[in-house]
C-alpha cells in the first residue's frame, strides 16, 4: 500500500522510557493518505506510547519522525506543532473539558479571537453547527450547556468532530468505540470511511479484533514494546494476529 | 469514556442550579433577619451608604480570589499582600509624588507573579505557596515599616512628628459614593474579562481539566502565572481604595481579610474546586458577608462573637458551594 516516496507519516525506530521503564523500546511504520492502519497489542505493550508520540504529548527519547517527507525536529515534537500537521486525536475517554461547552472544546488550543483579546462565540458556534451538521450528527440542542450535560453519545460525536475537523492528514482513535453500543459503533466506522475517503489517514487502536479486520487496510502488532513489521489485513488470519499479539510471533 | 449521560447528570444541573440561586436566597434570608432584629437602624440610608463604603474592598479582594479560584487554586496571601501593597502606595507617594502611588499596584502585581511562579515552576501546591506567602509578605511590611505607619493627609503636615502625605485625592476616591463608582467600574470591566475574554475562559477550562488542556497543546504553565499576576493586579486596585477609605499604610492593615475574600466568592455560589463562577454572584457574596458583619454590629453582638458567625458562614458557604461530583478524597 505505502511507497515509500508517498507516505505520509514515516515512524522509524522511535523510542520512549519513563523513569527506569522502557514503555517503547522500538516503534516504526508508514502510513499512506486514505489508509486506515490499525495498530494491536496486549496492554501495557506500548501503543498508547506510539500514538502519544506520533500526537505529539511525548517526545521520543531516540528514532525519528517524518510527516510528510519531512522529519519533524526534536524541539517542534509537540502538540501544538502537530496539530498545526493537521494530527489530531480522539481519546479513549474523549478528553473533553466538563465544565466547558461544545464550542469551546471543538476549538480547544484554537479559540478564535476578536480584537486578540476576546472569545469569538458567534464564529464558534456557527463553525460548531457547521462542524456537527457535516458529520451528520443530530443537532445537539444547546450550545451553550456545559458538554456534561449532553448524552454520552452527542460528547463522543463532539470530540471525533473535532479530530475530523482539525485533522486534515491523520486522526488517531484510541478505542474509540469501547464503551459505545452497536449503533453508536456502526456511526463512528461510517465516520472512519468518509475521512477515509476525503483522504485522510486513519490510525485505530482497538482491541476489537472483527473490527480490525473489518476496518483496516494493515494492522499493526506492538509486543513488550516492538512493533512487527504492519501485514495487510488480507494476509493474516485472527489466529496468527492472536498469537502476534499475545506471543510477539511474527506473521510473514 | 468519561461520563456517559446518567440520571446523575441529570441531578448534577439541579445541583447547579440550586448552587447558583443560594447567593440571592441567602442575601435575602440575612437582610430579612436584621429587618425583624434591628428595623430602622438596620434599614437606614446611613446604615446603607456605610455598607455601599465598607463593601468594595472585600468585593475587590473577591474579584482576585475568584480569578484563581475558578481554575482550582486558591490565594491566601491577599490580606497581607493588600496591607503590603498599602503601605508601599503610601510610600511610593512620599518618595515620588502623587504618581508613586502606581508602587502600590506593582508591589501586588509582583506578589503575584512570585506567587505564580512558584506554584506552577516549582509545583508547589497554590494553598502552601500563598500561605508561606502570607507570612512573607507580613513580614516584609513590618521590616519596611519599622513598625510605624504613614498618614494620607487632606493637606501638607505641618510638624514633622508624623510621617504623612497629602493627598485629598486619594481620601475623596475613598468615600462614598466615590468608592461605590470605582468599584462598579471594576466590577463591569471584570465581567468583561471573566466571560468574555479568552482569558477569562481558559480560567474555567484550567479549572475544568488541566490534564486535557496539555494534551491538547494548550500551555497552561505561563498562564498559571498569568492568573496570579491577574489577582495581584486586582488586589493592588482594592489597595488604592482601601488606602483612600482608611487614610494610613500600616503595617496590619488586611490581616484576616482573605478569610473574607474567600467567604465572599464561596457565599457567591463559586465552588472552590473550580471551574465555574460568577463576578455577579460574587457582588453578592460580598456584600452578605458585609451586611452579616454590619448588622450582628447594629445588633449590639460583641466582635469576637461576629468573627465567629462569620466563620461559621464561610463553612456554610463552602459546603453548599462544593462541587462533590469532583471529589473522591478529601485531606
Amino acid at each position: 500500500m505505502s511507497e515509500n516516496g508517498s507516505a505520509l507519516l514515516q515512524v522509524e525506530e522511535v523510542a520512549k522510557s519513563f523513569g527506569g521503564v522502557q514503555a517503547l523500546r522500538s516503534g516504526s511504520f508508514e502510513l499512506s493518505r486514505g489508509e486506515i492502519i490499525a495498530i494491536v497489542g496486549a496492554n501495557g505493550a506500548g501503543k498508547s506510547t506510539l500514538i502519544k508520540i506520533v500526537a505529539g504529548v511525548f517526545r521520543p527519547d531516540s528514532g525519528r519522525m517524518l510527516v510528510r517527507g519531512e522529519p519533524v525536529a526534536a524541539r517542534d515534537h509537540n502538540v501544538s506543532h502537530m496539530r498545526q500537521l493537521g494530527i489530531e486525536v480522539v481519546y479513549q475517554d474523549l478528553a473533553i473539558v466538563p465544565n466547558m461547552n461544545a464550542p469551546y472544546n471543538l476549538f480547544l488550543g484554537r479559540i478564535p479571537k476578536r480584537f486578540g483579546i476576546f472569545v469569538d462565540e458567534n464564529a464558534m458556534r456557527r463553525k460548531t453547527r457547521e462542524i456537527l451538521e457535516d458529520l451528520k450528527v443530530k443537532t445537539v440542542q444547546s450550545l451553550r450547556e456545559p458538554i456534561s450535560a449532553m448524552s454520552g453519545g452527542q460528547q463522543q460525536s463532539v470530540a471525533i468532530g473535532r479530530a475530523i475537523a482539525w485533522g486534515r492528514e491523520i486522526v488517531i482513535l484510541d478505542e474509540p468505540t469501547a464503551a459505545l453500543g452497536p449503533t453508536e459503533t456502526g456511526e463512528v466506522e461510517r465516520l472512519m470511511h468518509e475521512i477515509r475517503d476525503r483522504g485522510t489517514a486513519v490510525i485505530l487502536i482497538s482491541h476489537n479484533l472483527e473490527q480490525v479486520f473489518r476496518l483496516a487496510d494493515r494492522i499493526l502488532v506492538v509486543h513488550h514494546g516492538l512493533t512487527t513489521p504492519a501485514f495487510p489485513r488480507s494476509g493474516v488470519t485472527s489466529e496468527q494476529l492472536v498469537r502476534a499479539i499475545t506471543l510477539g510471533e511474527q506473521v510473514a | 469514556m468519561s461520563g456517559p449521560a446518567t440520571s446523575g447528570e441529570a441531578r448534577a444541573g439541579r445541583g447547579e442550579m440550586l448552587r447558583n440561586n443560594v447567593p440571592y436566597i441567602a442575601i435575602a434570608l440575612v437582610i430579612l433577619l436584621f429587618t425583624i432584629v434591628s428595623g430602622d437602624r438596620f434599614l437606614s440610608v446611613r446604615n446603607w451608604t456605610f455598607i455601599a463604603q465598607q463593601t468594595p474592598v472585600l468585593l475587590l479582594l473577591a474579584y482576585a480570589q475568584l480569578i484563581v479560584v475558578t481554575t482550582g487554586s486558591i490565594d491566601i496571601s491577599v490580606g497581607s499582600s493588600l496591607g503590603f501593597s498599602m503601605y508601599m502606595a503610601v510610600l511610593g507617594m512620599v518618595w515620588l509624588g502623587p504618581v508613586g502611588i502606581v508602587l502600590g499596584i506593582l508591589s501586588a502585581t509582583l506578589i503575584g507573579f512570585i506567587n505564580g511562579s512558584i506554584f506552577s515552576l516549582l509545583k508547589i501546591s497554590s494553598f502552601v505557596t500563598t500561605l508561606a506567602m502570607l507570612i512573607i509578605v507580613r513580614a516584609m511590611l513590618n521590616i519596611i515599616s519599622d513598625g510605624g505607619s504613614i498618614y494620607v493627609t487632606e493637606q501638607a503636615a505641618t510638624g514633622t512628628y508624623v510621617d504623612s502625605v497629602a493627598a485629598p485625592w486619594l481620601l475623596a476616591l475613598g468615600r462614598f459614593p466615590n468608592i461605590l463608582i470605582f468599584a462598579l467600574i471594576v466590577t463591569a470591566l471584570m465581567w468583561v474579562f471573566y466571560e468574555k475574554t479568552v482569558f477569562g475562559q481558559q480560567l474555567k477550562a484550567l479549572g475544568g481539566s488541566e490534564r486535557v488542556l496539555t494534551l491538547f497543546g494548550v500551555s497552561v504553565t505561563w498562564f498559571k502565572i498569568q492568573v496570579f499576576v491577574a489577582a495581584g493586579f486586582m488586589v493592588g486596585l482594592a489597595s488604592l481604595i482601601s488606602l483612600g477609605r482608611s487614610g494610613a499604610g500600616t503595617p496590619r492593615a488586611g490581616e484576616q481579610f482573605e478569610l473574607d475574600a474567600i467567604a465572599a466568592v464561596a457565599l457567591g455560589g463559586t465552588p472552590l474546586t473550580g471551574g465555574h463562577g460568577s463576578v455577579l454572584r460574587t457582588v453578592v457574596g460580598a456584600l452578605t458577608l458585609t451586611v452579616v458583619a454590619n448588622g450582628l454590629t447594629i445588633a449590639g453582638v460583641d466582635p469576637s462573637w461576629s468573627r465567629v458567625a462569620r466563620g461559621v458562614l464561610l463553612i456554610i458557604a463552602i459546603a453548599i458551594s462544593l462541587n462533590r461530583r469532583r471529589i473522591d478524597v478529601v485531606k
